[in-house]
């Protein structure tokens, strides 16, 4: 039997189940509202990834002898209230890609804990190269989008969001301060000392 | 140029009768959840072909400012 999960482990496990969860809903209605094409097809992927990712999370904290937690708070809410409404699927991806980036940088980032407990890790295996992926064909629909939208457009919009990205993570991260000291000194050894906490996806 | 029928395309979407659809009325207050709104202007514009960024609908909030701003878009089909 695994190590039992530490209150603030079992909170940020659960905390990654339901952002997956709130992913797969976002691109799942997504996926839904558009019409056919190589973006319905990769963004329809993009949906069942997340909803495996989900069960991964709660497989994992399972497996780990608890249960997830039920969080109510959406953080995707709060890019959506900081970065104002997306209008079209251009400013969607442009929004999805910045959120993706801070997502795989996370997770590799809580990866790398020293003495992270295998159950953990074999999760962000798992995980991470459909994340990559992401990132990848987020990145070749806007390249794609730049004869509709215009080059600048496409670039003003990923600026925009990426300092939205920026003020919703500083303003999380003071959120949850303690938290995040307590969970990255909980099993000892960060790999970079005192880091910022795992973000959700 | 006014776009046929947008009213009844939007009433169709949110599976509402039209006349619910005054030009006074927020378009918050016709959903649970502002993404639904979301899938509906994404949905007029594959429709209607026609292109709007967040800057047109920063001034949005009722059904007659979202009817006026897709009108002055046009459509092509
Ligand atoms: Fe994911
Ligand atoms: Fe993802």
């Amino acid at each position: 039997m695994p190590d039992p999960l530490t209150e603030n482990e079992q909170w940020i496990l659960s905390f990654y189940r339901t952002s997956e969860i709130n992913g797969a809903l976002f691109f799942g209605r997504l996926a839904r509202a558009m019409k056919p094409g190589p973006i319905q097809r990769d963004m329809t992927k993009h949906f069942a990834d997340e909803s495996q990712h989900a069960w991964y999370w709660t497989e994992c904290i399972n497996r780990m002898g608890a249960e997830p937690l039920k969080l109510s708070q959406a953080y995707q809410d709060k890019y959506l209230e900081a970065a104002g409404i997306p209008a079209n699927i251009m400013e969607v991806l442009a929004l999805t890609q910045t959120f993706e980036k801070r997502v795989i940088a996370q997770y590799a980032r809580h990866s790398r804990i020293v003495d992270l407990q295998p159950e953990v890790l074999d999760t962000f295996n798992k995980i991470i190269d459909d994340e990559k992926w992401h990132i990848e064909w987020v990145g070749k629909a806007l390249k794609s989008m730049e004869g509709e939208y215009g080059r600048d457009t496409i670039a003003e919009s990923l600026e925009r969001y990426r300092k939205v990205d920026e003020e919703v993570y500083g303003a999380i991260l003071k959120e949850h301060e303690q938290r995040v000291a307590e969970l990255m000194r909980g099993r000892g050894n960060h790999a970079e000392g005192k880091g910022p906490w795992p973000w959700p996806v | 140029m006014a776009v046929a029928g947008l009213k009844a395309r939007m009433a169709a979407f949110l599976k509402l009768p039209e006349e619910k659809l005054k030009d006074d009325v927020l378009l918050t207050d016709l959903v649970t959840e502002s993404f639904i709104l979301v899938e509906m202007v994404i949905e007029l514009q594959d429709d209607l072909g026609i292109q709007l960024m967040q800057d047109d609908l920063k001034p949005v909030r009722t059904v007659g400012d979202l009817v006026r701003v897709i009108d002055s878009k046009g459509s092509s089909r």
